[in-house]
């Protein structure tokens, strides 16, 4: 059986390189998208059990992506983790996310908490 | 005639008491006039009766007359001339006439002597009151002669010896009344220089306000900042070119305004409306400020009672200063503070988390000098982080927009995560830390469990950073019924007691060389000071050089007024 599809969307080379790699080490197949709009024309094709959102993304921010997520029933059984340095955001955003992280994110934090949302095989 | 009638009015001179005797000799005068007019009256009548000597009523005639020009004469005399001889003249007049109004006889020991009372009582009057005596002489003189001359026997001493009694009465009425008039008179003069003093003083008085009005007036008018004052029935009596100028208000407009009506203007919020009347409605002692929005202006208002000396409030003074470049001043360093603190966050977990990376050997495996290295990036870019959130929290808590969540949470909670946040950095540094919770603790209290964390990891932080040898001790207890308290206290340098007083202010430590031993902004003690007191709380200090430092946080078990919900500062 293949590895479960992971998508980090985050506009920051290294966050989301240090992201893909805890997502790998946590077991996933990742797919990183780097910018707002093309996550948006990517959405519909993708089928992702976990994906980690950053709210601050050129073209189209992170919320809007956040909205269509949840409305798309694909992704009823898909976790979002939404990934934001502001605290302030990050309380208006408790309710709407399944996970909200604080940046500074760490690595080992990622990776447990990728393992644990990582279906059974 | 009433020219004839001015000529018994006197030409008042500079002595009263001339001024007062001459007018009493005029009516004497007039008097006397009167019954010579009365004698012509009745001898022209008599001339007509039968069995009278015509001639010696002539005679009798022509006496009067002349005594009556007599007396007109010494009138206008009188009339003219200050002093006392028209008076002399008079009573040596009356006496002659005295002397002969009678049959010798009669004058000395009759029916007639009492008329020599006359000139002895009104000299004590007209004249001086010793006057008297000399009169009653006189008058004796005048009976002594007639006595001899009218070969009339023996001498009327008995007569004599009543002249000069009345004479003393005389005097003693006389004078008793001149010394009551001149204590009346040094009482008048008295109360005249009273009234002059009173009258120069306030005259001085006036000057001097109206000059002190004019300064403060000046003062008013020139100062930059917006003054204006309600009095006790809240209307506005003063508003000053200033103030008309900051509020875009013509002078006219304003005075007259109620403090209601000023908190309505509609360049003003309906919070801010609020706020105003709050301050202009109920000033106390102490001043109350504050800012608020007119129109695009940001205004800083100061607001005071104005009370009399003792203490009566008699109106509001209110002093308003632009604040505008200041609050936009405010507003861009707080928005580039949190920007650039938002911006440093992301490169900071990027070290971190690469950092940690290489520890955690995700690249494979690495040599102990290697991990150290790993180590020391990922211990200084945390404290670097550290300084960054500090740096946040601090232009949050300035910019009035950190926000306290209220929920309740167990005290034992929060000692486990700040044993497990800090344990580590404290045995690195071969330190124990000694977490106690007393049994009087309360189990759950109220409050922002973060902001809770926050302060004490801060302070424990601190703790550790300055303590070489020893422990950190935190002990939780209850502190009276409504309170619980965190005791932080370290076995470190301790802190001067010169400095105690700085030590929560922002920007500061002890001394320039601790910033860069230990690290750090000198936010901490600050921002948790800030955070105490928004959650109700005091923060307190005590210290002795060389042997320790211990903080004590004292906070509500459960901040009135909140029942779940968010505390804004």
């Amino acid at each position: 059986m293949s590895s479960p599809y992971a998508l980090v969307i985050e506009d920051d080379p290294d966050l989301s390189d240090i992201f893909s790699e805890a997502l790998g080490v946590a077991g996933f197949e990742v797919e990183v998208i780097r910018d707002g709009q093309v996550a948006l024309q990517r959405l519909p094709s993708v089928e992702a059990v976990v994906i980690v959102l950053d709210i601050h993304l050129p073209n189209v921010s992170g919320d809007i992506l956040l909205e269509h997520i949840q409305a798309d029933e694909r992704f009823a059984n898909t976790r979002v983790i939404v990934t934001t340095a502001d605290t302030v955001i990050a309380e208006m955003l408790r309710d709407k996310a399944d996970i909200v992280l604080v940046k500074p994110i760490s690595f080992g934090q990622l990776r447990d908490l990728a393992s644990r949302l990582r279906p059974a095989d | 005639m009433k020219a004839f009638l001015n000529l018994f009015q006197i030409v008042p001179s500079q002595n009263p008491d001339d001024n007062r005797r001459r007018s009493l000799l005029n009516i004497f005068l007039v008097g006397l006039m009167a019954i010579a007019l009365i004698l012509v009256v009745l001898i022209l009548f008599s001339l007509g009766l039968e069995g009278v000597v015509i001639d010696e009523l002539l005679f009798l005639l022509v006496l009067t007359a002349v005594f009556f020009l007599l007396a007109f004469g010494i009138a206008l005399l009188n009339h003219y001339r200050p002093g006392s001889l028209p008076a002399w003249f008079f009573l040596l007049l009356l006496l002659t006439a005295i002397s002969f109004s009678d049959t010798p006889q009669e004058v000395v020991d009759g029916r007639s002597i009492y008329l020599f009372t006359l000139p002895i009582l009104i000299a004590s009057f007209v004249l001086f009151p010793l006057a008297s005596f000399a009169f009653a002489g006189l008058s004796s003189l005048a009976i002594l002669i007639l006595t001899f001359y009218g070969d009339l026997g023996l001498v009327n001493l008995i007569g004599m010896v009543g002249f000069f009694a009345i004479a003393f009465v005389a005097w003693l009425a006389s004078n008793n009344m001149e010394t009551a008039l001149r204590d009346l008179r040094a009482l008048n003069r008295e109360l005249d220089r009273r009234v002059e003093d009173r009258t120069r003083e306030l005259a001085e008085a006036l000057a001097r306000e109206v000059v002190e009005a004019g300064k403060n007036q000046a003062i008013l008018e020139g100062i930059a900042d917006g003054v204006i004052v309600f009095d006790a029935n809240q209307t506005m009596i003063v508003a000053n070119p200033s103030v008309c100028r900051l509020l875009e208000m013509g002078r006219a407009d304003l005075l007259g305004k109620t403090i209601g009506q000023f908190s309505e203007l509609p360049l003003l919020s309906k919070e801010d409306s609020q706020k105003m009347q709050g301050w202009l409605a109920r000033p106390n002692e102490t001043l109350l400020s504050g800012r608020l929005l007119w129109g695009q202006k940001t205004l800083s208002v100061t607001t005071a009672a104005v009370t009399t000396p003792v203490g009566m409030p008699i109106g509001t003074v209110a002093v308003f200063r632009d604040f505008t470049k200041e609050a936009e001043v405010e507003q861009m360093k707080n928005t580039f503070v949190a920007i650039v603190s938002h911006e440093l966050r992301t490169p900071l977990n990027a070290i971190l988390a690469y950092s940690e990376m290489l520890q955690g050997e995700v690249y494979g495996p690495i040599n102990p000098k290697q991990a150290n290295a790993a180590t020391r990036i990922y211990s200084n870019a945390q404290r670097l982080l550290g300084m960054v959130s500090d740096l946040l929290d601090q232009a949050r808590l300035e910019a009035g927009k950190l926000k306290i969540e209220v929920a309740e949470f167990q005290v034992l909670e929060l000692a486990d995560a700040v044993q497990g946040v800090m344990e580590k950095s404290a045995r690195d540094k071969g330190l124990d830390l000694k977490i106690v919770v007393e049994p009087d603790a309360p189990v759950a209290v109220w409050g922002d469990s973060h902001r809770c964390q926050q302060i004490l990891i801060n302070l424990v932080n601190n703790a550790v950073k300055f303590t070489e040898a020893g422990e950190v001790g935190v002990r939780i207890r209850k502190a009276g019924d409504r309170h619980w308290a965190i005791h932080v206290s370290d076995t470190g340098p301790g802190i001067p007691e010169k400095a105690l007083p700085y030590i929560f202010e922002t920007f500061r430590q002890v001394d320039g060389v601790t910033t860069r031993q230990h690290g750090g902004v000198g936010l901490g003690l600050s921002i948790v000071k800030r955070l105490v007191e928004l959650m109700g709380g005091t923060v307190s200090v005590s210290s002795q050089v060389k042997q320790g430092t211990t903080f004590v946080v004292t906070l509500p078990v459960k901040p009135s007024g909140t029942n779940n919900e968010e505390i804004k500062s």
